[in-house]
């Protein structure tokens, strides 16, 4: 049977395979108008006139197209302050009770994984600098990550177009951007600078390691993409990535505790939380 | 303003991977050792040994990832016995290990649905979620006729409301009719057959 993008069931499972073993993210038949879509795009972008064309052009990685296909398939549109009552658990819980377990002097460290074009990091950044009294008194590092190497591009540059400023205040898009066009702002230089973006892929064992220890990971709706497996091993990066005691925050969707049993759930006012044990045990 | 500062020094490294074996050294070793041992076929078996010691639930867990990433029959070997634990901890983590593994894992169905256990019966209704439609109704449509125990019955029901097609309806059916006696299983098959019914493809059109 051949469909709409041109591929036959046979090639599309052959692509699956391919995306899968690539980046762990597992795509069934039931995305396969979501797959259709971006294969089309990117068909159209090489000039490929047949899936079978575009196809061995991918394996054979010409001109860089494994990484563009990729990057097509990973999930980046977000907006500032989306899902902004975590960051409110952030402000009011999570980072008073990770400074009853640090040395005097610690940075916070808090990891934006995957980070998108930047929107999720930024905005921990705003609402730190708006919501957090301490902020001056301790060094944070913000740091956005992505499997995606354009995003990451996209993220350091912090241009924005007014859908991904849709939930934030007229006062805070004036205070933290600065308007380049009709319909794009920039984050503010400061600011800019102040988080630093990095590749990484989630669902292979260790290569989150350099990335070293964090009080804080926000890890929001990219688990529900990955194939059992590759969540099994992504929660375990992110296990290892966490300080003892240190927190994760996942999307709404997703639930940790059907993920792995490594971490425990914590209930705060605005957010339900994972806490990896071994600091000081908060409920 | 304030500033959100980067730090000026490198993060925190890790500790290098220790060599120390799967069953020996601190747990934080054997995590280690555990999770290094997934990049290879070759440590399957040391894996599976590891499995049968393993007193902590963190390693256990990588230990089982490991065995899901090398994805072959004697991962899922390794990983099998541990559905009969006594520990529903451990049943639960052989479970999502064998979850990761469906191509593999398949071909154990028949004999885990054969098995005297009726916890590893309920089990194996689980690990059918994945199974293409056809084989998925082959296999829970002999267990749904056969089975003499309600809650297995009730977990392929569960997994059929999620997943089964129109097909299984009569196969459904016909346990109804079997556990008439029991409310609970009757009105789980009720419910699980009207929503595969509401998802027909040619409802409303």
């Amino acid at each position: 049977m051949v469909n709409e993008a041109g591929e036959t069931d046979e090639e599309f499972r052959r692509l699956c395979d391919f995306l899968y073993r690539r980046t762990g993210m597992l795509f069934s038949d039931s995305k396969r108008y979501f797959v259709q879509r971006r294969i089309a795009d990117r068909m159209a972008a090489t000039g490929s006139s047949s899936f079978a064309s575009y196809f061995s052009r991918l394996r054979s990685d010409v001109d860089g197209e494994i990484e563009r296909f990729i990057n097509a398939f990973t999930v980046n549109e977000t907006y500032f302050y989306r899902e902004d009552h975590q960051f409110r658990c952030l402000s009011n819980d999570l980072l008073t009770r990770r400074l009853n377990s640090k040395l005097p002097g610690a940075p916070i460290r808090i990891w934006s994984a995957p980070c998108a074009t930047g929107e999720e990091p930024y905005s921990i950044a705003i609402w730190l600098l708006e919501n957090w009294p301490q902020v001056d008194a301790y060094d944070v590092e913000i740091i956005g990550s992505d499997i995606d190497t354009a995003v990451l591009e996209a993220a350091r540059a912090g241009q924005y177009g007014r859908r991904a400023l849709m939930r934030l205040p007229a006062e805070l898009v004036e205070k933290y951007f600065v308007q380049t066009g009709p319909e794009s702002w920039r984050i503010i230089d400061e600011l800019r600078e102040s988080v630093r973006f990095t590749p990484v892929n989630l669902s292979v064992p260790g290569e989150t390691k350099g990335h070293g220890v964090f009080d804080v990971i926000f890890c929001r709706n990219v688990l529900i993409y990955f194939d059992p497996a590759s969540r099994r091993v992504a929660a375990e990066n992110l296990f290892e990535n966490l300080a003892p005691g240190g927190y994760l925050c996942l999307g709404h969707t997703e639930s940790m505790s059907r993920i792995s049993p490594l971490f425990e759930v914590r209930r705060y006012a605005d957010a339900i939380v994972y806490q990896k044990p071994g600091g000081r045990a908060d409920g | 303003m304030p500033l959100i500062r980067t730090t000026s020094s490198k993060p925190t490294e890790p500790p290098a991977p220790s060599r120390a074996g799967l069953t020996s050294g601190s747990s934080e070793e054997r995590w280690t050792a555990a999770r290094a041992a997934g990049g290879s076929a070759q440590n399957v078996a040391a894996l599976g040994v590891a499995l049968t010691q393993e007193q902590d639930p963190r390693v256990r867990e990588a230990i089982f990832t490991s065995l899901a990433l090398i994805n072959t029959d004697e991962s899922v070997e390794a990983v099998l016995p541990h559905l009969r634990s006594d520990d529903a901890q451990v049943r639960a983590a052989a479970l999502d290990a064998l979850r990761a593994m469906p191509e593999r894992t398949a071909g154990h169905l028949p004999a885990l649905f054969a098995d005297a256990d009726g916890d590893v019966r309920l089990l194996a209704c689980e690990l059918c979620r994945t199974l293409p439609l056809a084989e998925m109704h082959a296999m829970l449509g002999v267990l749904l006729a056969n089975e003499h125990e309600a809650n297995v019955c009730a977990a392929a029901v569960d997994v059929l409301a999620d997943c089964g097609g129109e097909e299984i309806l009569p196969a459904l059916a016909q346990c109804a009719r079997r556990f008439i006696s029991d409310p609970f299983l009757t009105f789980s098959i009720k419910i699980a057959s009207q929503r595969i019914a509401s998802q027909r493809p040619d409802r409303g059109e």
